[in-house]
């Protein structure tokens, strides 16, 4: 049935040349398309697993409650508030930072952790002033969980040895506050006046919300400035399989009374963008896919009808309904391939292209040379060649049934009506 | 006896008149047989339940000793390949198929075309086609496509070839040509030729004679 088949497509040489065109348009667009998002999405998401840890423990956040307040101070009384007791308890402090270290260093999972102090502070350098988040940490165990060391444009992140009051800024904080390397700026979170740190590094994540706003210092000169000695209030953590993240973060906020949270949980927003990224980018290739589909489809259907009287003389000459099938679904199969092989040839190339525009220099949204990012995942490739296969071998499906169910004698009875 | 019907009873549903009304005969091996009649007197229904293409509502066709209906889907199929040769009234060609190709068709649904391949132009020419084997359908006259559908039903050197008035649709000059081609391969390959026609003169060339009134057998030299 090959030879037939092949000899029926090469004689509709033109309705041949334009379905192989619609699937190798369907094909190279869902590459190229899927090459940008999945080449964003996957530096994005690099970043934010690499960037910070895959699980972060952070100490709850309880709030004061009417009903609580009563049952502390008036048990058997009935109480009418003036101002009804309100805002945050405490601090958040990790209530049992020890043995969360015991749990973590007991897990095999577990790859490397550090303990940190995050706050809310002041920075100041001179008149210039700007809110700050710093993260107390020790740098030898934070390069083990982030990858913070890869963002230094100047400095070195190791040099926030323990007591040493210096600290490591973001790009855009360092220009907002005027301040250098070496340069010394003036921290407060509120509890103490400011004091002074000096600047011993400059890094840039790629994340604006970050590079205006992150301070790493050590973790002792962080408790100190925040008069908290001995207090962490998060515990990040680095796993040897990121995709267990959700799982064992899961796991810890089951059996604590921390916040535990994967960094997929934490980037639920970002993330759901992605989804809704995805979404899109499927439902164009699949109406891409659809329109070529439909025309293997029609193009089929109309042979069949055409070819009546041929199928009727192939049966009578002993040709079985499958061979008949088989007939139209090569065709289909044929179409498919033929169309997928060129369309992942011309994705593949319209990806170089793609990837040789020059977009904006901001990081986050280009490669490393200020080009489009791309995703040459050899899953793109080969899922577009199925997508191509599958719906060319779908859409001969249907005419290729209907002539194996085409009986001999129907057809040519018809002929002498 | 090479074929042999047994009250034979064809309707197309029920309350529907019947079409053939009890047929009984026999024709033998190496016959050149006619199935005459007028319109509508069920001659080609009889010709396709011969040969397997159609159903009986109603009784047996056993050829060779074999009844055909009885067999699976497959064994029949091969059977109609291998032992059963068709021409219609329209060639029914292959469009895009050369000549040679097109008389090679049977031959590959039985993986023989390698095989056949000689025996295929040899038939082609035997059929005042040589030099054409190379041409598509639409560059052969109407009369040469009928010969090409012979050679085709030749090609599996069947035991019987069922024709339906093959020469319905060509002139007298290419129907007689026809005609002679049936003739010769029925006294030489000893195939048993079985057609209907509605022309005297062609019936007349038939050793066997089945006429049909009415779907009902009527002075038939192959009556048992």
């Amino acid at each position: 049935m090959w030879f037939l088949s092949m000899r029926h497509l090469l004689s509709r040489k033109r309705q041949t040349f334009f379905i192989i065109l619609g699937i190798v348009l369907g094909t190279s667009a869902y590459i190229t398309i899927s090459g940008m998002m999945i080449g964003f999405q996957s530096y994005i998401i690099d970043q934010l697993v690499n960037n910070d840890s895959h699980v972060r423990i952070k100490a709850r956040e309880d709030v004061v409650t009417p009903e609580q307040m009563k049952q502390v101070f008036f048990p058997n009384e009935a109480v009418g508030w003036v101002r009804e007791p309100s805002g945050r308890k405490d601090d958040p402090y990790i209530s049992n930072p020890v043995g969360w270290f015991n749990r973590l260093d007991d897990d095999n999972d577990v790859e490397a952790y550090t303990e940190q102090m995050q706050m809310q502070a002041i920075a100041t350098h001179g008149h210039q002033s700007s809110s700050a988040r710093i993260v107390g940490m020790w740098p030898e165990k934070q390069i083990q969980v982030s990858s913070i060391k890869n963002f230094m444009l100047k400095g070195n992140f190791e040099a926030l040895a323990p007591n040493s009051k210096r600290v490591v800024i973001g790009e855009m904080l360092a220009k907002k506050l005027g301040v250098n390397m070496g340069g010394t700026i003036r921290l407060t979170t509120g509890q103490n006046g400011p004091k002074p740190f000096q600047v011993a590094g400059i890094f840039r994540l790629g994340v604006k919300s970050l590079d205006e706003s992150m301070i790493f210092a050590p973790l002792n000169d962080v408790q100190q400035l925040n008069q908290s000695p001995s207090r962490i209030t998060d515990i990040a953590i680095r796993l040897r399989n990121v995709e267990m993240a959700s799982l064992k973060a899961d796991v810890w906020s089951f059996t604590s009374g921390e916040k535990v949270q994967s960094w997929d949980q934490s980037n639920e927003g970002v993330l759901s963008v992605f989804k809704t990224q995805n979404i899109v980018r499927n439902f164009m290739t699949i109406s891409i896919i659809l329109v070529a589909g439909f025309g293997i489809y029609n193009i089929l259907s109309m042979a069949v009808t055409n070819k009546k009287k041929e199928i009727a003389i192939l049966r009578s000459m002993g040709f079985l309904s499958r061979d008949i099938l088989k007939l139209f679904l090569w065709q289909g199969i044929v179409l498919g391939i033929l169309g997928g092989i060129v369309g992942v040839a011309i994705g593949y190339a319209a990806s170089r292209f793609v990837n040789t525009i020059e977009v904006s220099a901001a990081r986050g949204l280009s490669s490393g040379n200020n080009t489009m990012m791309m995703s040459y995942d050899v899953y793109i490739y080969v899922r577009a060649m199925a997508l191509a296969v599958g719906s060319a071998v779908v859409a001969s499906l249907l005419p290729a049934y209907s002539a194996s169910k085409l009986g001999p004698i129907e057809i040519i009875r018809g002929e002498g009506n | 006896m090479a074929i042999e019907v047994k009250n034979i009873v064809k309707n197309f549903g029920q309350g529907q008149p019947d079409v053939l009304k009890d047929i009984t005969l026999k024709i033998p091996d190496g016959a050149f047989c006619t199935i005459t009649g007028r319109s509508g007197s069920g001659k080609s229904t009889l010709l396709y339940i011969i040969s397997s293409l159609d159903w009986p509502t109603s009784g047996d066709i056993l050829i060779n000793g074999h009844n055909l209906h009885s067999m699976s889907m497959e064994e029949q199929h091969r059977f109609r390949n291998r032992s059963m040769g068709f021409v219609f009234q329209f060639h029914h060609l292959l469009p895009e198929l050369t000549a040679l190709e097109n008389v090679l068709v049977p031959a590959m649904k039985a993986n023989e075309v390698k095989a056949r391949q000689g025996w295929a132009r040899e038939l082609l020419a035997e059929v005042g086609l040589k030099g054409k084997e190379d041409r598509l359908p639409a560059r052969l006259s109407g009369g040469e496509q009928q010969r090409v559908a012979i050679a085709r039903s030749l090609v599996m050197r069947p035991q019987f070839i069922f024709a339906d008035e093959p020469t319905g649709n060509l002139d007298s000059s290419n129907g007689e040509a026809i005609m002679e081609l049936f003739q010769r391969f029925n006294k030489k390959e000893g195939t048993t030729v079985i057609f209907v026609t509605h022309d005297k003169n062609y019936a007349d060339l038939a050793n066997y004679k089945i006429s049909l009134v009415d779907g009902q057998l009527k002075n038939s030299s192959a009556l048992s």
